[in-house]
């Protein structure tokens, strides 16, 4: 218990036994004071300390005289029976060599009340080799009966039991230990994982301001006491300002050491609780741990207001109901566990099922339940498709981008077993957490997709700011005690606010387990949606293939009787004799036709490729293309006959060079094609985004990217006309005007534009000339 | 001089077929020219004669697209055979899709052409296979 006793300065009573009456005021924190070996008991009664072996008198309270009328100097040395009697010094004889009176004190008989006194309780427990005696009033004369606590205690545990959940199991532990006490204040003061305390059940007199719901620092029950309390099933303190009375020697005289009074009823309190009580205002105590699997989950917390007298049938009441409370609060909080998890599981299971309905992930963070329905946090995060879906309260999306980044290297994630990034004190590990640790020193992430960064997490805020403190609301208590302003509340709460900074309260293991079942929910939905995708995938190939084959054959079977048509048509020609002028001039008709029908055919077929082939980036040089274009379509820049105006040479770029020269020569094309100036004059360019220039009629994503255009001095176009120009086969001009042309060219070149991921528009003036704008971002090579 | 080979056509259309008749007169050819409307019937012909080198065609003109027994069928199978493999084929066909061309020059053919829809145009190529694969071009035996 004195763990810190090592590295401290030597201590004012050095080697020698520890006395609060000597020595309580030099101490300076709690964690030092020896409450085990006080060297002191309350006043209200007396201790003897007898040898096993002989029952004779090895220490003595200094005030036997009081009680038991014989000074300790008359005492020691002497047999137990010169103060029992021999009749009570066999019955104790026969109780220790019956049981074992170790762990805990028991009653042993009652001594009659000596003149002008009242009747004595005397209990008594074993420790390292001594037999340890108390003596404390009954309160009552003889001939008074007492209460029948068995009864009281036997219908408490039975309306306990009926309890339903660990708050009115805790409420109603409170209800029947002030029943039965009568006591001012009854409190069930719960330990959260941190060590700080709530009051988390009260039952109180009318007039007195609720403490329910506070919280208090760790340091207000330290390391100590919280040790006592596992090893002891009561503590009653009836008079905390009362005198304390030292032993008689300090030490054992057999070994030398101080008495161990872990168990003493009567052991003198510590300086530093009975300051506490008296800063609260609190006369007398009563305290009963509440212990599950052996750790202490909690304490009942009694508070008298004036002291008090605790008959040891009372306090025999209260020990039974604090052992049955921690029995059964076991279960309590167990079945409460276990409806956490449930709820848990159920709602996460509703997520995801809800995320699967509508394919989308989204689902987790803006719908009904969300997944702060779940875990209890402040606030969630989804980190999906490349943004952040956020509910309740979490950092901003700059301060998350930072987080998921740092997170990105956890080793945490690597593990195979539980892959979870856990914290309640994320600034501990994380610098820049500083800054957020109101709204997120816990957090509890998971990563739900490998290949992206998607991840979800829960933010706890650090507890200072979501619990109500007691400290600050009770300032008006303050005293300042005899030892300085070290024990006044105000003063623990601000140590305690240094040890709580910028921490959380931590996550369960069971919430923990909840966060990674969820992320196998959402992972397994993820691959049954990529399944589904990849199944797609496949379709989509075989039917593209199927697409592809078919525009082949439809174009072959199609064209077989062309052929034939146009073979007959001719044959008809050629037995020129058999036709008039008017016939021959059907003839050719019908062979014209064939042949337009023929080209139809072929840019059907070129269409349809055009969309489906997949595109084959490369780094190309717009100027060469434009060349190549030029060349195709059998114009020299060099001839009189038109312009082709470059102003600036055009950049390099990213994009599939066969089609990229398809979209200048179809451009180009028609540029010269549909114009009636001698020499018409095309010029080629291009506009940076922050470039001065006019883009007429651009979309908006155009305007931070490259727009390139090809203007001409033609024959412009009607406005109601820009949609329709882009329609397959679709012609402004009769088939002979403007060097006919099937009326394919712009459909294929603004499925070229968006195949590069751009888009085309123009500006046009008609009589004036018409420009043809696109963009080809070129999208990422990755995910196309 | 021994008489010049026979010319099989594997062709299912009637005017298809009549075109290569024209063609191969305007060229002058003198050739026997037989005719095939499906692979199957190609292959069969082809096994008829093929006891006897002297038997097979000088030139086979195949069609993809044929009912009963698929252009591209006949073709695989006659240059998987050791007794035809030699035979000069060329490939006529509407189709232009550039599977079937890598296709049949993976497969062994010797040429790929695609007939034009304009009768004249369709001439032309004919007669220039004609005069390429018989008078120009050396051929095995």
């Amino acid at each position: 218990m004195t763990d810190n006793r090592t590295e401290s300065a030597p201590l004012p009573w050095g080697d020698g036994p520890y006395s609060i009456k000597r020595h309580g005021t030099t101490l300076t924190t709690c964690d030092s004071e020896p409450v085990q070996t006080p060297g002191c008991i309350q006043a209200h009664g007396a201790l003897l300390v007898v040898r096993l072996g002989d029952l004779k008198i090895l220490q003595a309270s200094e005030n036997t005289g009081q009680h038991l009328g014989e000074s300790p100097e008359q005492l020691l040395g002497q047999s137990v029976a010169r103060v029992v009697g021999s009749a009570n010094e066999a019955c104790l004889r026969e109780m220790l060599g019956r049981e074992p009176l170790a762990g805990s004190a028991a009653y042993a008989f009652t001594l009659p009340a000596r003149e002008g006194k009242s009747q004595l309780d005397v209990c008594v427990h074993t420790v390292e080799g001594v037999a340890v005696l108390e003596f404390e009033s009954t309160g009552r004369t003889a001939g008074q009966v007492d209460a029948n606590f068995f009864g009281l205690v036997t219908s408490a545990v039975s309306r306990l039991q009926a309890a339903d959940g660990l708050r009115e199991f805790c409420q109603r532990v409170t209800d029947e230990v002030r029943s039965i006490t009568g006591l001012d204040r009854v409190m069930v003061y719960r330990f959260h994982a941190d060590n700080h305390g709530e009051v988390f059940a009260e039952n109180k007199r009318e007039d007195l301001h609720p403490w329910l719901g506070l919280h208090y620092p760790e340091s207000d029950i330290p390391k100590p006491a919280r040790e006592i309390y596992r090893n002891l099933w009561i503590r009653p303190l009836p008079n905390a300002a009362g005198p304390l009375v030292e032993l008689v020697p300090l030490a054992n005289p057999d070994s030398g050491r101080p008495l161990n009074m872990t168990h003493c009823a009567l052991r003198g309190a510590s300086v530093m609780y009975t300051q506490y009580l008296a800063n609260m205002g609190v006369a007398a105590s009563l305290t009963m741990p509440i212990l599950v699997d052996g750790e202490l989950w909690g304490l009942i917390a009694c508070h008298h207001l004036v002291p008090v007298h605790f008959p040891h049938q009372v306090r025999a009441a209260c020990e039974l109901l604090a052992q049955v409370a921690s029995l059964q609060l076991k279960s309590a909080e167990r079945n409460e566990q276990l409806a956490y998890r449930l709820k848990l599981e159920r709602i996460h299971q509703q997520l995801v099922a809800i995320a699967a309905q509508e394919g989308d992930l989204m689902a987790l963070s803006d719908r009904h339940p969300s997944l702060l329905d779940a875990i209890d946090a402040g606030g969630a995060a989804l980190y999906h498709q490349e943004r952040w879906w956020c509910a309740g309260i979490t950092p901003g999306v700059a301060q998350l981008d930072a987080l998921a980044e740092w997170l990105d290297q956890r080793p945490e994630f690597a593990s195979t077993t539980r892959p979870a990034f856990v914290t309640d004190s994320l600034s501990r590990d994380y610098p820049a957490g500083a800054e957020i640790a109101g709204v997120a020193s816990g957090v509890l992430a998971v990563r739900v997709s490998h290949r992206r960064r998607d991840l979800i997490l829960w933010f706890r805020p650090e507890t200072l700011q979501t619990v109500n403190w007691a400290g600050y609301p009770h300032e008006k208590l303050l005293v300042t005690g005899p030892h300085g302003s070290r024990l006044t509340p105000r003063h623990s709460f601000e140590l305690f606010v240094e040890s709580v900074r910028a921490r959380a309260i931590p996550w369960s293991t069971m919430e923990v387990d909840a966060a990674l079942r969820l992320r196998f929910l959402v992972m397994e939905l993820v691959i049954s949606r990529a399944e589904r995708l990849a199944e797609l995938n496949v379709d989509l190939t075989s039917s593209n293939e199927e697409l592809d084959a078919f525009a082949y054959v439809a174009s072959h079977d199609l064209k077989e009787p062309l052929r034939g048509i146009n073979r007959y048509a001719h044959q008809l020609l050629e037995s020129a004799q058999a036709l008039n002028a008017e016939n021959r001039q059907h003839v050719d008709s019908l062979m014209r036709l064939t042949v337009r029908m023929d080209s139809l055919l072929d840019s059907l077929l070129h269409f349809a490729r055009v969309g489906r082939t997949s595109l084959e980036f490369e780094t190309v040089d717009l100027n060469e293309a434009v060349a190549e274009a030029l060349e195709m379509i059998g114009v020299r820049r060099t001839e009189n006959t038109c312009s082709i105006d470059l102003p600036r040479p055009l950049p390099t770029i990213q994009s599939d060079h066969v089609r990229v020269r398809e979209i200048f020569s179809n451009l180009l094309s028609n540029a010269l094609k549909y114009n009636r100036q001698a020499c018409p004059r095309i010029e080629v360019g291009y506009l940076a985004p922050d470039e001065p220039g006019a883009r007429p009629n651009a979309p908006a994503e155009a305007n931070e990217q490259l727009i390139y255009y090809v203007r001409d001095d033609g024959i412009g176009i009607e406005r109601r006309h820009f949609d329709q120009i882009f329609r397959m086969f679709k012609r402004l001009h009769g088939r002979k005007e403007f060097g006919g042309g099937v009326g394919a060219g712009l459909t294929i070149v603004q499925k070229l534009v968006q195949r590069h991921g751009g888009r085309i528009w123009l500006d046009s003036t008609e009589g004036v000339g018409s420009t043809f704008y696109f963009t080809l971002p070129c999208p990422n090579l990755a995910r196309s | 001089m021994t008489r010049a080979r026979h010319i099989l056509v594997v062709e299912d259309s009637d005017e298809d077929f009549a075109t290569v008749l024209d063609a191969a007169r305007r060229a002058g050819m003198t050739n026997e020219i037989r005719r095939a409307t499906s692979g199957d019937e190609c292959l069969r012909l082809l096994h008829e004669s093929a006891p006897s080198q002297d038997a097979l065609p000088g030139l086979v003109l195949l069609d993809l697209n044929t009912p009963r027994g698929d252009g591209r069928d006949a073709l695989r199978e006659i240059k998987q055979d050791d007794r035809l493999r030699a035979l000069p084929l060329v490939v006529l066909t509407t189709s232009a899709n550039p599977r079937d061309l890598h296709f049949c020059y993976a497969s062994g053919a010797n040429a790929y052409h695609v007939k034009p829809v304009q009768y004249r145009e369709h001439l032309k190529i004919l007669e220039h296979i004609f005069t390429y694969w018989l008078k120009n071009a050396v051929l095995p035996n």
